[in-house]
């Protein structure tokens, strides 16, 4: 999954020279938190809801004015991703940085905005839960050709995937949570467990 | 005294032989009727028409399904039909739009006054979308009946107490405040279809009309009751429905081979006789049961056949006939039950109960909290 599959196009934009009563009013009627800032068609900065009520505080050593501008309080330079971006790859930044958002460029010219709901999105969409689908989690090896031998198991029986998802486990074992489209996981997975995969999940009471 | 729907051509919804959802099960319950010498009186009903599917599935979809009804060799995966769940068979169609015209009629009479209690001896394809075919379902014939009230003016409220989520009711329903669903199932974490969370309450006007208990696995009876009473007595009490209808599936029960629930046939009889409580007090007695799910050979026949019982206030008798297992000994498999009721203490021991118990009535309390800000 890529960023451009996850971002809002044509994001709500502000001039460096926008006060900030007017860019918290901004924000406040669109109900968005971060405002790429633009001069000349090139993104400068950003400013989030979280600076201006930082920047207006009374709590502050040397608080700003209402009429203060954008251009004083936004940060620069911005991180930015690009549309081909995996998601993940972004979720990444994100994380590392401690940032709520990324402003897409494509070369230099802005072309969308995600923030971390949208990456929580992409999580529900990647689990493939949006369609109706069963439940079986697998533990693997981890060594080349374990997970070739269950999708042919699992393609050997007409079962569609809808979704996979995997992590190391405590052991070292790649496990596996797939979302098929099959209300019929028991047999499923008792086929597998005889077919010498382990089984996390339905739960085999035996199937020798 | 309740009508019972009931015609031979439901049969031809079958998938192949070996399929969990047989129209086997049915004539176990009603040859065991017979055997047991109970009453039984059967009103046969017309088909659907496409227009009355209509109501609830796209034409498109129609389409398909008439399509991969004539040759089942061309599936059409993008609407399911014709996948591993939803193999396809010539004149499935046929079957599909008799079990929905059964509900539909079931819906009618009581809709009209010819009836206030009616029992639907197949259907509960609660599964089915408006344009796919899903868990062994095709045309949602729950939802079509559930139209036909609602267009009438009615209010509906829709109980589901299959293991799996009621995923196509609601979603047919999802913004319409004339009807409230109930669905109590397996988490979908572990179980098909993987939705019914708590946090699905509708959209727009039918925001707070649709109401999900996921429930942990190896949940039991008793505490399958207490959370069941918990959300369905101020849900009916704050709805206040024109018709009750229930989709009875019995595959919550210890022996299904598709499911993780722990209910007994003790649990279920219990529970069908909250169900008519319910009807009683919230409304007017006005009920309409369909069947559903169930995949055990052994335990759904017994299941329905105290349904129909519990329905008709007959009592409940202890043995089996002899020759009703004689006669279904190979669907019965090699240790067949002889009594009606399961014996007592038939599954082991669960270690983590007070956990399992504590969660689902946390899950019920989680969803009480959420739809308390949008009763008013
Ligand atoms: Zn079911």
């Amino acid at each position: 999954m890529l960023v451009r599959e996850i971002m809002h196009r044509n994001p709500i934009t502000a001039s460096p020279d926008l006060s900030l009563q007017d860019a918290y009013r901004l924000m406040n009627d669109r109900n968005i938190r971060h405002l790429p800032v633009l001069r000349e068609g090139r993104l400068v900065g950003l400013v989030t809801d979280r600076d201006l009520r930082l920047a207006t505080s009374s709590l502050a050593t040397r608080p700003f004015p209402p009429s203060a501008t954008v251009g004083e309080v936004m940060k620069s330079p911005v991180t930015t991703a690009d549309p081909l971006d995996p998601v993940e790859v972004a979720a990444h930044t994100m994380r590392e940085l401690k940032i709520g958002c990324m402003p897409v460029l494509e070369e230099d010219a802005l072309v969308g905005i995600f923030t971390g709901i949208d990456l929580l999105d992409a999580m529900i969409r990647l689990t493939g839960v949006h369609r109706p689908s069963g439940r079986l989690e697998v533990s693997l090896a981890d060594r080349p050709g374990e997970l070739a031998r269950l999708t042919g198991l699992l393609s050997e029986r007409d079962v569609n995937i809808q979704s996979i998802l995997s992590y190391p486990d405590e052991s070292g074992n790649l496990r596996l949570v797939l979302r098929v489209a099959s209300i019929e996981t028991r047999p499923l997975a008792e086929a597998l467990c005889k077919a010498g995969i382990t089984i996390v999940w339905p739960q085999q009471r035996s199937c020798r | 005294m309740p009508v019972v729907l009931y015609h031979p051509e439901y049969g031809a919804y079958a998938f192949d032989a070996d399929h969990p959802f047989s129209p086997l099960r049915i004539e176990m319950v009603l040859d065991l009727l017979h055997e047991a010498g109970v009453p039984v009186e059967l009103v046969a009903p017309e088909s659907a028409t496409q227009d009355e599917l209509a109501t609830v599935h796209d034409s498109a979809y129609l389409g398909a399904v008439a399509d991969v009804s004539r040759s089942p060799a061309d599936p059409r995966f993008e609407y399911g039909l014709g996948t591993q769940d939803n193999p396809m068979k010539a004149g499935m169609d046929l079957g599909a739009a008799r079990i929905a015209g059964g509900t539909l009629t079931g819906a009618r009479m009581i809709a009209e006054g010819k009836a206030s209690k009616v029992l639907q001896m197949g259907g509960g394809l609660h599964h089915a979308r408006a344009a796919l075919a899903s868990g062994f379902c095709l045309f949602n014939d729950l939802a079509i009946a559930i139209r036909d009230l609602t267009s009438r003016g009615l209010h509906v409220a829709y109980l589901d107490v299959d293991v799996h989520h009621g995923d196509g009711v609601q979603s047919i329903f999802f913004d319409d405040d004339h009807v409230l669903t109930l669905s109590l199932h397996e988490s979908g974490e572990y179980l098909f279809p993987g939705s019914g969370w708590t946090h699905e309450l509708g959209r727009g006007m039918g925001r707070g009309f649709k109401l999900n208990v996921p429930l942990e696995p190896f949940t039991e009876g008793d505490n399958y009751l207490e959370v069941l009473d918990m959300v369905a007595q101020p849900a009916l009490e704050y709805f206040r429905p024109d018709v009750l209808v229930v989709q009875a599936g019995a595959d919550a029960h210890f022996a299904d081979p598709l499911a993780d629930l722990l209910l007994t046939t003790q649990t279920y009889e219990a529970l069908f006789r909250r169900i008519l409580t319910y009807a009683d007090r919230f409304s007017a007695g006005r009920l309409l049961l369909t069947l559903g799910g169930g995949y055990s050979l052994e335990a759904t026949p017994r299941i329905w056949t105290i349904l129909y019982l519990v329905l008709f206030g007959y009592p409940i008798f202890e043995n089996l006939p002899a020759a009703w297992i004689e006669r279904w000994r190979k669907e019965l498999g090699p240790d067949p039950p002889r009594t009606l009721h399961d014996p007592p203490h038939p599954y082991e021991t669960i270690p983590r109960r007070e956990e399992i118990n504590r969660h689902n009535r946390l899950m019920a309390q989680r969803l009480l909290d959420a739809v308390s800000m949008l009763w008013l």
